[in-house]
């Protein structure tokens, strides 16, 4: 087992330098030029020459991508360009609020997709499957921002019952915070229960057809046993993987919804740093993210071999 | 007439024993009708089936593949898929108790605990992520009230009972770590746990190697005999059936062609179906041509002939026999054979 971790984490290395090449070279790709947007109105060329020679753009690119991976290394992401604060402080400061989204959605998620594809398994063929069938298509197809402005509508303005944006941190006050969460958590969380909901439905019935569940019901088990403990456990396995697939894309930030609740996440820093070619916060928050999902898959590739006996001998 | 002369040798039981436990069967099925959802009407993939097993005997149902045997099974248990099958009629009397119209819960409360069933394919009949241990374990907790320890303690002794080599271990390990034969082995000790007084298996043998399955044949058999209880055998090897079958039941594309004592099925067959069958079975004496084998194959549902199901392969059938469909003929005690010629030799010369 911990030879199968140890030899995934190798995988994962080449990954991480391919994708760190990758964001540092889609980068220079980028139209516009920093320099420009931080010389100001007058563009003296003094000025654009020192702020060249300062941030090595004259340097050739793979100057440039080596001195910025060594810094990388040391923990170094870089200066902001535009705010001078630096960017691993940025990152920091974005990614409890980034993480709570996260795990908020998750936990929506998963409270809403898991139940409803069991049921809509059991009772295939039903008007309960259809009807589930429909909600998760729904779900599947409305996109996030228009269901985001429509709940804003209905439950902030008509309604007044939760706060229509803005963040407040739970050191501030927890309540608060919690209730700006609901919506967002709630439209990202949709999306994903829709998914997690199909998912589960073929799971569950591709293992209630396999004859492990015919001896399950054979000894007597009554179906409750035989469903929420034979079938879910084999259905799970797939399950636990596409979950933690999915946090992955959670932590990457959720662009659109945190614009419209104006949620000061990765999703809003990176949008930010883009419109102000501010190079250093775009490079880090991407870094970032990428590493981020390369760990959640790795967790999802230990996790998979985990709960799988099969697997976990095998190893 | 038929190249059957190695079989009958084997049979060593007497007439009098099946006529006197007949008389009290353990299960008594009468006129059990199973119809597919989508089927052409009147066309049930089991048809009017009757047969009984009593207390310490083994009935074999004999058939091809398709012929109902394993709905038959799978009806009697509750475990049939509904949809698509649905029981159209008829009556399955367990102790006198009709288990076809048993609740849900009266029904689950008997599987595993006086009808319990083996399945033809050890390789994907055990849940993969629980150990072997747990899964015996649980049948013998969901219907006995003993602690954890002993109900664990009892599951060793069957896998004991089944002679698993190192049984302690065996506990604890996954089904992907145990053999075909073993796990065929672990099924067994599953069934018989709870002591049924009705073990149902469904071609325990068929997907083990050859040199397993006279061995798992051979334990089954014997722990019938140490349990006394009853068991219906499904199977389409007759050297098994000639092995421990008492009484014998042929199927044919859902219908009963031929039932009766295991010695009269052997010694004196009388539908053309079990004559074909026997003759596809090769003898140890000296080869004597080619094997027969029956030409053709079952029909499918939207073509099965009005009378006899089995007509359009039969060497002897006439109009009748595909417009009418024939009554089950009892021709000596206990032996019944479903067709319109029956005994063959007083009315039919073989046509060759």
């Amino acid at each position: 087992m911990l030879r199968f971790i140890a030899r995934r984490i190798l995988i994962a290395i080449p990954t991480i330098i391919i994708v760190s090449v990758l964001v540092f070279t889609l980068q220079q790709l980028l139209p516009g030029d920093p320099v420009l947007t931080m010389a100001g109105e007058e563009r003296d060329p003094e000025v654009l020459a020192f702020l060249r020679e300062k941030y090595r753009l004259n340097d050739p690119v793979p100057i440039q991508y080596f001195a910025w991976i060594g810094q990388v290394l040391q923990g170094n992401l870089g200066i902001s360009l535009r705010t001078d604060i630096p960017v691993l402080t940025l990152i920091l400061g974005k990614l409890p609020v980034t993480l709570e989204l996260a795990i908020f959605a998750m936990i929506i998620a998963l409270a809403i997709g898991i139940p409803t594809g069991i049921v809509s398994a059991v009772k295939k063929g039903t008007s309960v499957d259809y009807a589930a069938n429909v909600v998760a298509l729904s779900g599947l197809s409305i996109p996030n921002f228009w269901l985001g402005i429509l709940l804003i509508m209905l439950v902030s303005v008509r309604w007044q019952l939760l706060p229509a944006s803005g963040f407040v941190p739970p050191s501030e006050d927890l309540w608060l915070n919690i209730k700006t969460m609901i919506m967002p958590a709630f439209v990202l969380g949709t999306g994903l229960a829709a998914s997690l909901m199909r998912h589960t439905r073929s799971a569950m019935l591709g293992v209630l057809r396999s004859d492990y569940i015919r001896t399950a019901r054979a000894k007597g088990l009554i179906s409750r046993v035989v469903i929420m403990k034979h079938a879910l456990r084999n259905a799970l396995i797939p399950i636990i993987t596409l979950s933690t697939l999915l946090f992955g894309e959670l932590l990457a930030g959720a662009v659109l919804t945190e614009q419209i609740f104006t949620i000061p996440g990765f999703g809003k820093l990176v949008v930010d740093a883009v419109f102000n070619r501010d190079y250093a916060v775009v490079q880090g928050v991407v870094l970032c993210t990428a590493v981020g999902f390369i760990i959640m898959n790795l967790l999802a590739d230990i996790l998979y071999v985990l709960v799988n006996p099969r697997l976990r001998h095998a190893q | 007439m038929m190249n059957t002369s190695a079989l009958p040798s084997m049979l060593d039981h007497t007439r009098r024993k099946s006529e006197s436990d007949a008389a009290h069967p353990l299960l008594k099925v009468e006129n059990l009708s199973v119809r597919f959802d989508g089927a052409p009407a009147g066309i049930n993939v089991v048809d009017d089936v009757s047969f009984a097993v009593a207390k310490g005997r083994t009935l074999c149902i004999v058939g091809e593949s398709g012929c109902g045997k394993s709905v038959t099974a799978l009806a009697l248990m509750g475990l049939l898929p509904t949809p698509p099958a649905r029981i159209v009629g008829g009556r399955a009397l367990f102790d006198g108790k009709d288990l076809l119209a048993l609740p849900d819960r009266e029904r689950a409360d008997m599987r595993g605990n006086q009808t319990a069933m083996i399945f033809q394919e050890p390789m994907t009949s055990l849940n993969p992520v629980f150990t072997v241990g747990d899964q015996i374990t649980e049948g013998i907790l969901r219907h006995r009230k003993i602690s954890k320890a002993a109900a664990s303690e009892r599951a060793l002794e069957m896998l004991r009972r089944v002679r698993i080599p190192a049984p302690e271990k065996r506990m604890r390990a996954f089904p992907h770590e145990l053999s075909g034969g073993m796990r065929q082995r672990v099924m067994i000790a599953m069934a018989l746990a709870n002591e049924p007084q009705l073990l149902i298996a469904d071609e325990p043998t068929t997907a083990l190697d050859v040199t397993i399955q006279a061995q798992i044949i051979a334990l089954i058999h014997q722990l019938q005999k140490e349990s006394g209880m009853a068991m219906i055998l499904i199977t389409h090897d007759l050297g098994v059936v000639a092995e421990v079958a008492d009484e014998v039941v042929v199927m044919y594309a859902g219908r009963v062609v031929e039932s009766g004592p295991v010695e009269d099925i052997f010694a004196d067959p009388q539908h053309p179906y079990t004559i074909g069958l026997m003759g596809s079975v090769p003898s140890l004496g000296r080869r004597q041509g080619r094997l027969t084998t029956i030409p053709g194959t079952v029909p499918p549902a939207e073509l099965m002939p009005r009378g006899c199901r089995f007509s359009p392969r039969c060497p002897f059938a006439d109009q009748r026999c595909v417009s009418d469909p024939p009554p089950l003929i009892e021709l000596s005690p206990g032996h019944r054979a479903r067709c319109w010629y029956a005994p063959l030799e007083l009315h039919r010369e073989p046509i060759r």
